[in-house]
């Protein structure tokens, strides 16, 4: 039986509370750890820039306009 | 009997093509979502641009299947996706049962190790990636995971969407997604930093 590793189980429990889907309970539990723990605290806060960061990098290369008038076109003509 | 001269016909016709007009332009007020996420569930521009114009005939075909009120951006990504796997773009199973050691630190773990040793705080470990390890490391990251972390890392679903566009339940979304994350932070890791750790 290994005993119980609160940094594993904050490492376990990051992207669900990033997501907000932890029930109250377990979001205390998290937040309480991470007010408590260093090393927790500034991963967590590396994750939430990682996530800026991968939708900025991602996001760079816009729909062209050639794209946008063929769409427009597909629209059924008016009577 | 009747004060109205209009024949109901034609009321009718009229109402449907205020609806129908409405629906396209609500449709295409989207278009630069749809993209964004299109782009990133194929390999390719040209790919992406191909599907979003496939995707955008076939919602004005069938415009009128879509449910007022519901989410009109989700309804238009289920056309996507079901065009996407239509195209047999996904002959290979993805890897579910392999291996994957690395736990969520594995990123910052990694990337900080590669440092110069001193301390270093949070936002220069990130900078130790480039825009180009991020788009390498997601290109690699095998479809079905992909799927789930475009849609809700980049396009902003919630799980309860993800699930109803790709039609997959939600449990089958959160370990998608749990696994996809772990997958393209172990790319990320190997673009910026190399292989395995010394």
């Amino acid at each position: 039986m290994t005993a119980y590793d609160p940094c594993a189980h904050c490492e376990e429990v990051m992207q669900q509370y990033m997501d907000r889907v932890l029930t109250d309970a377990e979001r205390a539990e998290a937040e309480t750890h991470l007010d408590e723990c260093a090393y927790c605290r500034k991963r967590y806060r590396f994750e939430e820039n990682l996530r800026q960061f991968v939708r900025h990098a991602i996001a760079s290369e816009p729909m062209s306009i050639e794209l946008k008038t063929k769409l427009a076109a597909l629209r059924t003509p008016l009577q | 009997m009747s004060e109205t001269t209009r024949d109901p016909d034609a009321r009718h016709i009229a109402t449907e093509a205020r609806d129908r007009v409405r629906f396209e332009e609500e449709a295409l007020a989207l278009s630069d979502q749809v993209y964004r996420v299109a782009r990133h569930l194929v390999g390719s521009r040209e790919e992406a641009e191909d599907l979003v114009q496939e995707t955008y005939a076939r919602a004005f075909r069938s415009w009128r299947s879509f449910q007022p009120g519901t989410n009109l951006r989700a309804w238009l990504l289920r056309i996507l996706t079901n065009l996407n796997i239509d195209r047999g773009r996904r002959q290979q199973r993805s890897p579910d049962m392999q291996p994957l050691e690395e736990g969520d630190y594995f990123l910052y773990n990694r990337l900080e190790a590669a440092g110069d040793g001193g301390p270093s705080d949070e936002e220069q470990v990130v900078e130790r990636l480039s825009q180009n390890d991020v788009v390498s490391a997601l290109s690699e990251v095998p479809h079905d995971f992909r799927d789930v972390v475009v849609l809700v890392d980049i396009g902003d679903f919630s799980y309860a969407d993800a699930a109803q566009i790709l039609d997959i339940p939600i449990g089958t979304v959160m370990s998608r997604l749990h696994r996809g994350r772990r997958i393209l932070k172990k790319a990320m890791a190997e673009h910026a930093v190399g292989g395995e750790a010394a």
